[in-house]
C-alpha cells in the first residue's frame, strides 16, 4: 500500500509570547516544528506500512525551510518526500492550498492519503476535506484505528462526539488521523542519513506542476485576510489571594460564588 | 478579475439570503445547529435579507416547522432514503447543489465533528471561501458583505476574513460559541421540498455505529464545570475533582494537556481543540490558562482558578482565584460547601474577603 502523508510545518505555537509592554506577538525566535497532529498521520502511516508494506510519502507546501520538517519525517521512515515550493503559491487560503496540493499529489502513485486532524496555527481542518473534493476520492475525518483488508479494501475506525463508527473504504481513500493517537515515533539517525541520499527529498516548483497562476497562492483563494487583531480579554474580577487560613477562604469564595448566583447549594 | 479557469463563473450579486445548515441528532435539531438559526436570524436582519434552513437526511420532514419556529423563513427540505445515512461526499453534495440551486449569500454551518468533516467539501464543490471556526461576524456595509471573525495562530489572534466574489461565504462556528436562539411558536415560514442531485455515497459504506455511554452529561450543557489541568500531576487528582463536582452539581472537564496524558478523554478537553463551554461557573484546577484554554472559556459567567503558580496566564483571567496547592484547597472547598448546606445563613458571615485570612495578591 502506497501512502502520501500531507504534513505541516507550523510556528511551535504553544512556545508564543507575547509582549506585555507593546501587546504585541513575539514570533521571532520561535521554532517551528512539524503540526503535532500530523504526527499522529505519520506513525499511522509508517505502521500500516509496516504491517503491510508498500511506502510512505511526506509532503508538504511550504517556504524552503520546511525542508527541516521533511527530513524529520524521513528519519521518523517515510521513504521519500516532497517539498511543494514556489513564490507563486504563497498566500494561498485553504482552497489554493489544497488545489497546489492535490495537483502535486497526483504525480505520486498512491492508495491512501493521511492527513492530521487539523493544525495548531490556523487549526481550520479543511485540507483533507478539500483534498478528497479535488481528488474525487472518498475519505474520513477522526480515524482512531485502520486495517487493510487486502484487495483494494480498507477497516477503518472513526470516533465522533458520542460514538465509534466503523467503515470499509474502497482504495484509493483520504483518512484524517484522530488527535491524541499514538505516541508518534522518534527519529532514527540510520533513517535521517537517507536524506542526503540522490531523490529522497525532492523538491517540486512551478515549473514540474505547470498550474495556472489563477489558480494558486492568494490569486486562487477565494479568501483574503481583511485585517488581524489580538483576541479581546474578557473582562473578569480578577480577585486572586493566597489563603492564610484555607478553611475559612474556602468558606468565602464558595459563600461568594453563592451570593453571586453562581452557585445553588 | 481572471479567476481559475476550472471554477464556474457566477454572479455574486444574485446571491441572496442567509442560510444555517441543520445537522439532525437522534430524530431532533442539534443544538448546534440552531445556534448558527440564530446566527443566520442576526445577520439576515442586518441584511435585510431572509433565513434559509436546510434538512438533509430521511424522515427530517416533520422538522421543518421547528426550524421556522427558531428562525427560519425559508426551510430546504431533502427527506430522501438516500441520505438515510450520513456520509461527508453525500451531504456535502447535497448541500452544494442545494447552494447552487437556490444561490444564498452566506451559508453557516456548526463546526460539530460532521459539520467540520463535510464543509470543506462543500466548499470546494463551489469554489468558494471557507471560514472555519468563527467568533463573530461583520456585515461590511459599503461592500455588502459578510466577514468571519476569527482565531487563528494559535488563538493569539483574530483574522477578520472576507470571501471575494465567490458566493456562497460559507462560515462555521464552533457548537456553543454563541447561544441557542428562542422558540416561537407563532413564527410562520415556508417549508420547500427538494430533490438534489447526488451521486451515492462511492467508495465508503458504514458498517457499524456503537455509542459510548456517555456517563456523565455532555460538558458543553453544564451550568457548572470543575476543569483539571497539568498541575493535578496525575490521572488521581480527577477523583477529587470529581467529589468536588458531585457536591456542586457539575461536571468534570479538563485541559488539553491533561487529555493528552490520558487522565480524562478528548469529549471532555475544554479549549480551542476542545469544546467551548457557558457554563455559569467554572473552576480552572491546575490549568495555567493558555490562550487556547481561555479561548473555550470566553462564554463561562464565573471563572475560578485554584492553582500553586501565582504567576499562571489563569490568574489574569479569572473572577476569583486561590493561590495554593489543590490537594488541601479543593478538599476544603467540599467541606465549606457542606457547612454552608447544613447552615447556610452562615453565608452572611463568610460573604466579606477578611484579609485576616487571605492575602490579596490582586483585585479588591
Amino acid at each position: 500500500m502506497d501512502i502520501v502523508v500531507c504534513i505541516k510545518w507550523v510556528p511551535n505555537t504553544t512556545t508564543v509570547n507575547i509582549d506585555q509592554k507593546t501587546g504585541t506577538l513575539i514570533r521571532s525566535g520561535v521554532p517551528s516544528v512539524i503540526n503535532p497532529h500530523d504526527m499522529h498521520a505519520l506513525e499511522m502511516a509508517l505502521a500500516l506500512r509496516d504491517k503491510f508494506g508498500g511506502s510512505v510519502t511526506a509532503i508538504t507546501m511550504a517556504p524552503p525551510s520546511a525542508r527541516l520538517g521533511l527530513e524529520h519525517a524521513v528519519g521518523m521512515g517515510c521513504d521519500k518526500a516532497v517539498l511543494v515550493t514556489d513564490m507563486a503559491y504563497a498566500g494561498a487560503d485553504t482552497l489554493a492550498t489544497s488545489y497546489t496540493l492535490a495537483k502535486a499529489i497526483s504525480r505520486l502513485k498512491f492508495d491512501l492519503i493521511l492527513v492530521g486532524q487539523e493544525t495548531v496555527d490556523s487549526s481550520t481542518a479543511h485540507i483533507g476535506a478539500q483534498l478528497a473534493s479535488w481528488l474525487h476520492i472518498p475519505y474520513l475525518y477522526y480515524v482512531v484505528d485502520a486495517k487493510y483488508l487486502g484487495d483494494g479494501k480498507m477497516w477503518v475506525k472513526r470516533m465522533l462526539e458520542d460514538a465509534y463508527e466503523e467503515y470499509e473504504l474502497a482504495l484509493p481513500a483520504l483518512l484524517a488521523a484522530a488527535m491524541h493517537l499514538t505516541k508518534p515515533r522518534r527519529v532514527k539517525l540510520s533513517h535521517k542519513m537517507r536524506c542526503k541520499e540522490e531523490g529522497v527529498i525532492e523538491v517540486w516548483n512551478n515549473k514540474t506542476l505547470g498550474l495556472e497562476v489563477n489558480c494558486v497562492g492568494l490569486k486562487g483563494s477565494p479568501t483574503i485576510v481583511k485585517k488581524t487583531s489580538f483576541v479581546a480579554e474578557v473582562p473578569r474580577k480578577k480577585i486572586v489571594c493566597q489563603p492564610r487560613d484555607i478553611d475559612q477562604a474556602a468558606e468565602w469564595l464558595i459563600s461568594r460564588l453563592v451570593e453571586d448566583g453562581f452557585l445553588k447549594i | 478579475m481572471s479567476i481559475c479557469s476550472e471554477w464556474d463563473r457566477i454572479n455574486p450579486e444574485e446571491y441572496v439570503g442567509v442560510w444555517a445548515y441543520l445537522e439532525v441528532e437522534d430524530g431532533s435539531l442539534s443544538e448546534a445547529g440552531l445556534q448558527m438559526l440564530g446566527v443566520a436570524r442576526l445577520l439576515a436582519s442586518q441584511k435585510d435579507t431572509y433565513v434559509g434552513a436546510v434538512l438533509i437526511g430521511r424522515g427530517v420532514s416533520s422538522l421543518a416547522r421547528e426550524a421556522i419556529y427558531y428562525g427560519a423563513d425559508r426551510v430546504y427540505v431533502a427527506d430522501d432514503e438516500r441520505f438515510e445515512k450520513y456520509y461527508p461526499t453525500l451531504y456535502g453534495e447535497a448541500l452544494a447543489y442545494l447552494a447552487k440551486e437556490y444561490k444564498p449569500e452566506a451559508l453557516l454551518v456548526a463546526g460539530t465533528m460532521r459539520g467540520r468533516e463535510f464543509t470543506p467539501y462543500v466548499a470546494n464543490i463551489l469554489k468558494t471561501g471557507i471560514t472555519a471556526d468563527c467568533t463573530s461576524f461583520e456585515v461590511d456595509s459599503a461592500a455588502k458583505d459578510i466577514l468571519g471573525v476569527r482565531p487563528t495562530f494559535g488563538a493569539y489572534l483574530i483574522a477578520h476574513i472576507r470571501t471575494l466574489n465567490r458566493r456562497p461565504a460559507i462560515f462555521t462556528a464552533r457548537p456553543n460559541v454563541f447561544p441557542t436562539p428562542q422558540k416561537d411558536l407563532a413564527r410562520e415560514g415556508e417549508i420547500i421540498p427538494t430533490n438534489p442531485k447526488v451521486v451515492d455515497a462511492v467508495g465508503v459504506k458504514l458498517l457499524g455505529r456503537s455509542r459510548f455511554g456517555r456517563g456523565a452529561a455532555p460538558i458543553e450543557k453544564a451550568k457548572i464545570l470543575v476543569s483539571g489541568g497539568k498541575g493535578l500531576g496525575g490521572k488521581e487528582g480527577f477523583t477529587i475533582l470529581e467529589e468536588f463536582a458531585k457536591v456542586i452539581g457539575g461536571e468534570v472537564s479538563g485541559s488539553r494537556k491533561a487529555v493528552d496524558a490520558g487522565w480524562i478523554t478528548h469529549d471532555r478537553q475544554v479549549g480551542q481543540t476542545g469544546k467551548a463551554v457557558r457554563a455559569d461557573l467554572y473552576f480552572a484546577v491546575g490549568i495555567s490558562g493558555a490562550v487556547q484554554h481561555l479561548f473555550g472559556i470566553r462564554e463561562v459567567r464565573c471563572v475560578v482558578a485554584i492553582n500553586k503558580d501565582p504567576d499562571a496566564p489563569i490568574f489574569d483571567n479569572c473572577d476569583y482565584g486561590l493561590v495554593g496547592d489543590y490537594t488541601e484547597i479543593v478538599p476544603a472547598l467540599i467541606k465549606a460547601v457542606k457547612k454552608i448546606k447544613a447552615s447556610p445563613q452562615l453565608i452572611t458571615n463568610f460573604v466579606n474577603l477578611n484579609i485576616n485570612v487571605v492575602n490579596l495578591i490582586k483585585g479588591n
